[in-house]
């Protein structure tokens, strides 16, 4: 793993927490960040120390794995850079326009030898990883519903905004329907502080990256918390300027199976500030693929990728930590 | 004309009822009983 270099594009929330994660592992000769905000790419390089290089053009030539981080729709034309240059991606994308886009990347990435792990953050990324750890428990998976609260950085703030005005994308019955946005209302409860909060289907990518991990799941839903406000104002441009660092945020995985003759639900979730916890994952995912620990080649998601056992048991000593609901 | 008034004052009326309903929702059931623990040591072997 020596003499490795990693490209992070995107200094922003996610990105500044991606590359800390990197420069803490001495296995890495250097990061290299890029941002089209050269005061911000300057403050983040500064505050890493020596092993962080200011990059101003994102080559995927000049490293061995990049790390995308920058707004999801700028994700997939760096992620079709990178597969033709050879180098693995990781990718924090968030819409399913990116996400179905850096999907496709899948024969050349297989042809080429590279990983692409797509949707490597808080939604997608942990929720697959909670659907992967809670599916280890059960003999065959029916049906997965993901719920998600909160946001992280700005982009993610304006992703969430817009996926309030996009159809939802369940997949029911095997095959896939599209649904209203802000309809399919539904309580959920998340771990505390954030308790119950109503969500709604939204044009999230999460059953995208689920239903190749799952092939014989029959319905896989995602959700995404919003208030009325959220809900009112979801066609008009965002009012207010999103949180620079988000705030908390929190996810809720439902996996419904069966163990033997018996039907069983494992209700796994996570509470953290979402841009933390996806930069954190990241790093790590990208971690683990330049330590040869992911072998599979081809664009797929976390839950297709990793291990989640000793995934999350690196994760909770970062301090992003899962949890699980015991109860009726 | 009149009845043009008419149709208008029905869609707009249809149109704040179904606003109404669309940011109003509805109670749900919280858990009965339980709650959430944090997954650590045995659970992660």
């Amino acid at each position: 793993m020596a003499g490795v270099r990693v490209l992070v594009c995107g200094a922003g929330a996610v990105g500044a927490r991606a590359a800390r994660h990197l420069v803490a592992d001495d296995g890495i000769e250097a990061v290299l960040v890029a941002d089209t905000n050269r005061k911000r790419r300057m403050a983040v390089v500064a505050s890493l120390g020596p092993r962080a290089v200011p990059v101003d053009e994102p080559d995927p030539t000049r490293a061995d794995l990049v790390v995308a981080a920058m707004p999801a729709n700028r994700q997939s034309d760096l992620g079709r850079r990178t597969v033709a240059a050879g180098r693995h991606l990781v990718s924090t994308a968030d819409s399913v326009a990116a996400v179905h886009q850096l999907l496709d990347l899948d024969a050349e990435a297989r042809e080429r030898g590279v990983t692409v792990a797509v949707g490597a953050g808080f939604s997608p990324g942990l929720s697959c990883l909670l659907a992967r750890h809670a599916a280890a428990e059960l003999e065959a998976v029916d049906e997965i519903h993901v719920a998600k609260h909160g946001t992280g950085g700005p982009a993610c703030a304006r992703q969430h905004h817009a996926a309030l005005r996009g159809a939802g994308l369940d997949w029911r019955d095997h095959a896939w329907r599209r649904r209203p946005p802000g309809s399919g209302r539904e309580l959920s409860f998340f771990p505390d502080p954030i308790g119950g909060a109503d969500c709604y289907r939204a044009s999230l990518p999460d059953a995208l990256l689920l239903v190749p991990a799952f092939p014989a799941v029959g319905r896989v839903t995602a959700r995404l918390a919003a208030t009325r406000r959220d809900r009112l104002t979801a066609s008009l441009p965002m009012l207010r300027p999103p949180h620079a660092e988000g705030r908390i945020g929190g996810l809720r995985v439902e996996v419904r199976g069966r163990r033997g003759v018996t039907h069983d639900t494992i209700v796994l979730g996570a509470v953290d500030r979402p841009a933390v916890a996806a930069g954190t994952i990241a790093g790590l995912t990208a971690r683990w693929i330049i330590g040869g620990r992911i072998e599979q080649t081809g664009a797929c998601g976390l839950a297709s990728l990793v291990e989640p056992l000793p995934f999350l048991r690196e994760l909770a000593r970062t301090g992003v930590r899962a949890a699980v609901f015991e109860g009726t | 004309m009149a009845l043009l008034r008419r149709a208008l004052a029905a869609v707009g009326i249809a149109g704040i009822i179904a606003a109404v309903l669309r940011l109003r929702g509805s109670g749900g059931t919280p858990p009965q009983s339980g709650g959430w623990r944090e997954l650590s040591g045995p659970d992660l072997r």
